[in-house]
Parts: C-alpha cells; structure tokens; sequence
C-alpha cells in the first residue's frame, strides 16, 4: 500500500523538497547574515549606549526575505488544498478507489496507510518550515520582543505543525464527504481560513488568564510593565468604585505611559486637560482615584500557548481523520 | 443441464435503494459453480448495482447475499477471490501498465505478473506507456487482464465488453471461457446486448425494472418456455395451467410465451421451442418484444 501511496504522490513529494530545499538554503544564507548583524548592532550600541534604541533604528534583513517569512503562514493552508483535498476525493471521482479497493487490501488499510502518510507529511514539511522561520527569525524575536504578535506567532514554534496536520485533515475529510475534488479545495480553503482566524483572535486569549497589574499614575508606569515579548491583552483605567475601563469596546482612546486608556467614562475634568497638558492629566486623575491596570500574558507563557493551539488543531485533526475513516469504510464506493 | 454444484452467488431478497429511487428490488438469485453467467437487462434495469453488491462495494438496504459462501465486505480472504471490473474501467492515468501490475503484486497476496504481461504482450499493448494515453479497448484490455491477474474464484464484469471492438470482443469472450474452462472461475457479466454474450454464457440473469425477472441455466430456462401459436380465442384455461409471460394478439392469431408447468394439452395450439433472444425480449420489454413475437407467430 505504501508503494502505492508513494507511486500516486512521488511527483509532488519531489515538488514539495525542492522547494523546501530552496526555502532552506535561502533562509539558511540570509539568517546567518541577519544574525551577525544583529550581533554587530548589538556591540556597536553598547559601545554607545544606545541599545535602549537599538528597536527602532535598526531593520535587520532585507524586505523580500521577510515577506517571503510572512508568507509562510500560508504554508498549512496550501498543503490543505492540495494534497488533503484531493487525495481522497480524486480517486473518488476518477473510480480509482474502486480500482484500488478490489484489490486484496481492506479499505481500512487503504485508509490508514493514505491519511497516515499523508498528515506525515504534512507535519514534517509544515515542521521543517517553522523550525527554518523560526532559527532565522531569533533576531528578530530578541530585537522587537514581539513573538505573541499573530504575524510571528503563527508561523513559528510549534503551531505550524498543527495547522499543517488540521489543514490536510481538513482537505482529507472535505474530499471524503463531498467527493469531487474542486470543492473539497474550496471548501478547505475556507473553513481552514475561517477557523484559524476565529481561534486567533477569539480564543487565543483565552487560553490562559491574563495576569492584571494595577499601578499609579507615577510617570514611571514603564516599570511596573513586564519584561520580554509579553503579550497586552488589554489596559485602562481602575476607576474610584473598582470598576475597570479599557480600551476593548472602542470609542476615542488615548496612550498614556504605554496603556491605552478609553477617554468615555473619565471625569471630563481631566479629559480636557489630554491634549492640552498632558502631564496634568495623569495627576487630575491620580487624585480622584484613579489607577492604571493592565492585563497581559507574560512571555514565560509562549510555549504554554504555542502547546495549547497546536495542540486543539491536533485534536480537530484526529476527529476529522476519525470522520474520514467512518466515512470511507461506511459508505458505498 | 440441472447440477447440485455449490451455489458461488446466492442472494435472497436483495434491495438497494439510493434516497427515493430502488435501484434494486427484492432480487433472489443463485449461481452455480463454473458458470458462465450473463447478466442482462436494459439500461437502469439494476445491472450494476447488483454487481456492486455482489463485490461488496455498496451495502444492501436490505435482504441477505452471500458470496463464496460469506457476506461481501472488507475482509483480505474475500477481496482476494472475488475480482470486479466496473464499467468506467478505473485505472490510474498516470501510471503505465507495469505501474498496475507491481501496484497488483504489492496489494495482492496471489498474483500473477506473468500473465498480465504476457497477455498484454500477446495484445501488442505497450507496457511502459501511461495508460490515459492508451485507447478505451487497449485500457479495457489492461483492466480485464488486471482482474484476472488476482486468479480470483469469482469474477464480476461491468460492461466489459463495451469499449471493445467486435473482433476484440469476440477474442475476450474465447479467452474467458477459456479461463473457466480452466476450473475454479465462475463469471457474471454484464450487458444490455444479449447477442455479445450469448456465445460464451451458459447461465441467465435477467433484470428488468429493478427487478429479477428470471434466473437460471439457460438450457433449462429454454426447456421451461414455450411459445403457443394458435387461432384467436379465449386463453383462460392456458393462462390457469401455465404461467403467462406475453400474449400478442392480432386479428387472426394468439401468439402466447409462457413458462410451462407440464405439457400443453389444448390441441388449437401450436407448441413451438422459444429462442433465447426470444425469452429474453418477452421478459424485457414489454414494448419492442411484441413485434418479434407477432413475426415468430406469422411464420408459422
């Protein structure tokens, strides 16, 4: 059966190393670049005194590289599309399982010996990919401290690997239901692009409760703020009652100290002096009560939330894959 | 030609319906050993869902069948002796004809290499070429010899003759009856065309409307039937005693097939044997038999 697998899909496992060789040699050459010049920059500045800066005047890289990293968080999606849209649903459509299921192998092996491969696959090529973003991309994480942000935490780590095995699970399981390989490419697509955004930026959150700092109006509100890529999921004011008041549901909205504070709901007092002096601001509200807060993951929890998503498209994955099996062995040819 | 071999094929009461539509209906049929069955009727009549059945790629909505003495489905003892060949002649494009055989070696516990490729070569039909770029018969000839490849006790056929020509037909035929003449083969064969078949078949199945309108030997289905040619008359007693299949009545004559039970006593009546294609038409349709029928009559 593996013969077979490996007979039906060598042209696109051929497709799929070379291009992950290209990819590899590219990120291999400019990483090794980015990072002897952050290292540079590094030294330089401490000569200077001026890492403090160092974030906002240094741009490691080269432009196209780092689309072509960005992009990367396409990678599962593709993989979806074409190689778990079709692998069930092309040979449905053509006959070829019958083909393949009059032989003297059950379809329970035919099954299990297809869909194992092919999420191997998926999860070694998705795996290889992040693990490359995620070497080049270390000087980048030690220089903007933004690894929770979506455009670095979805392509590196370890939830690369989860999406790639839900996405070809996904296509796997469309092609199974549906039985024509065109929609199942669309219908992955989709529902692959719908989830992943409703879990990034619902759920994600979620997944662990936020840690909440309360803090003065000192001017020194830098300080109490947590140290390496945490991630702020939200900040405002604790007014006299206790009653808290981000920024979350909108409306104007100003930055002070690096929180960003709602301007509905502060005593208008204090609203006025915002533009007008600034540093007043802080202190009218200080002396009516008022607090600082925010609420934030820390950076300790990177891993924590890089297990906690991979982890939930793996188990989407396994019921998609269990769908696919009922699906095959019930249903008539 | 009655015989007490083992049934390969015995189904009772055999249904599938997809959403609304019976595709097959109450279908009770048997199989002996050995034989060469053809399975007839027109277009939509059930043909191949009946031999989805048989091969265990559609599940029953309801009734019983057994196949080689189990029930179809997934288990390696019964995929590796009941062969099928659906009509569309499934094969990978992109693989040539030796792709098929070593994907043959490597899903199959009996197989036989040797045979395809000789056979193939026998067909002057090229080995190593991709098989979307073969023609329909030389595709057709590669499935056929595929599913033989398995050395398979039962083989089931879709239409397999219908992309060939008729020379190719004719020499499939001869080979397949051949290989059964080997022993240990029995065949069911699908067709809307009787004539194909009738060279090579010596067992009937015929499906009309869903449903099995008559199963059996053909030698003993053609000693059943007879044809009653005779004046224009009340037919009643004949229609009592015997079991009336078709009655074509003109102005001047009673043309009558009916399966008998016993000899047909009533003297106005001239018994004529009936014809396969006879038998099969008066079963099939109930719109062109009537003409054929009439034409037998005015021979007479």
């Amino acid at each position: 059966m593996t013969w077979l697998v490996w007979r039906q899909h060598r042209n696109q496992a051929y497709i799929a190393a070379a291009a992950l060789g290209a990819f590899a040699i590219l990120l291999l050459v400019t990483g090794r670049q980015m990072a002897s010049q952050y290292q540079t920059a590094l030294s330089a500045c401490a000569a200077s005194h001026t890492c403090g800066n160092l974030e906002n005047t240094l741009i490691l890289g080269t432009p196209a590289v780092s689309l072509l990293v960005t992009l990367t968080v396409v990678v599962p999606c593709l993989l979806g599309v074409f190689w778990g849209g079709p692998l069930v649903a092309r040979e449905l459509e053509t006959g070829t399982s019958q083909f393949a299921w009059m032989q003297g192998v059950t379809r329970r092996r035919w099954i299990a010996v297809k869909v194992g491969w092919a999420l191997l696959g998926a999860a070694v090529w998705g795996g290889a990919v992040s693990a490359l973003v995620t070497w080049w991309s270390s000087p980048v994480n030690a220089l903007k401290q933004q690894i929770f942000q979506p455009s670095q935490f979805d392509i590196q780590g370890i939830v690369p690997v989860g999406y790639a095995v839900f996405a070809v699970a996904l296509g796997i399981t469309a092609g199974a239901l549906l039985r024509r390989t065109l929609p199942a490419m669309a219908i992955t697509l989709v529902v692959f692009t719908v989830l992943r955004l409703v879990i990034g930026q619902d759920f994600r959150g979620r997944y662990l409760t936020p840690i909440t700092k309360t803090f003065g109006f000192s001017g020194h509100a830098a300080l109490a703020f947590p140290t390496g890529s945490y991630w702020l999921v939200s900040g405002g004011v604790v007014g006299p009652g206790g009653q808290m008041m981000s920024q979350a549901h909108g409306g104007p909205g100003v930055s002070l100290d690096g929180v960003p504070l709602p301007l509905a709901g502060l005593p208008s007092a204090c609203r006025m002096l915002v533009f007008s002096n600034p540093q007043k601001f802080g202190s009218c509200l200080a002396a009516r009560g008022y607090h600082l807060f925010i609420s934030y993951q820390p950076a300790g929890r990177y891993w924590a939330f890089q297990g906690i998503e991979a982890g939930i498209f793996l188990l989407l994955a396994a019921a998609l894959v269990a769908v696919t099996a009922i699906v095959v062995l019930r249903r008539d040819a | 030609m009655a015989t007490i071999s083992p049934a390969v094929i015995q189904t009772r009461a055999l249904s599938k319906r997809y959403r609304r539509v019976t595709a097959l209906s109450e279908a009770t049929i048997t199989v002996p050993e050995g034989r060469i069955s053809a399975l007839i009727g027109p277009n939509g009549a059930g043909k191949t869902t009946l031999l989805r059945l048989l091969a265990g790629l559609a599940k029953p909505t309801s009734g019983e069948v057994a196949v080689l003495g189990s029930r179809p489905g997934q288990d390696r003892a019964f995929l590796a002796d009941v062969g099928f060949l659906a009509q569309e002649i499934p094969l990978y494009r992109r693989f040539s004809a030796e792709d098929h055989i070593r994907a043959g070696a490597h899903l199959n516990s009996r197989w036989d290499a040797a045979y395809v490729r000789q056979r193939l070569g026998s067909l002057g039909i090229p080995l190593g070429q991709m098989v979307g770029t073969l023609s329909g018969g030389q595709r057709a000839q590669l499935a056929l010899a595929l599913t033989l490849a398995k050395r398979p006790r039962l083989l089931l056929l879709d239409e397999p003759v219908a992309a060939l020509d008729p020379l190719a037909r004719r020499q499939f035929l001869a080979h397949l009856a051949e290989a059964v003449a080997g022993g240990g083969l029995s065949v069911v064969l699908s067709s809307h065309l009787l004539a194909e078949l009738e060279r090579v078949c010596d067992h009937l199945i015929l499906l009309a409307g869903s449903r099995v309108q008559l199963c059996g030997d053909i030698d003993t289905l053609l000693a059943e039937h007879q044809v009653l040619v005779g004046p224009c008359k009340d037919t009643t007693a004949i229609e009592r005693d015997h079991t009336l299949v078709q009655a074509v009545r003109t102005a001047r004559q009673t043309t009558l097939l009916i399966r008998r039970n016993g000899p047909v006593v009533d003297p106005a009546f001239e018994a004529a044997d009936v014809g396969l294609e006879e038998l099969v038409l008066g079963y099939m349709g109930q719109d062109a038999a009537p003409a054929r029928l009439a034409a037998i009559g005015e021979d007479k």
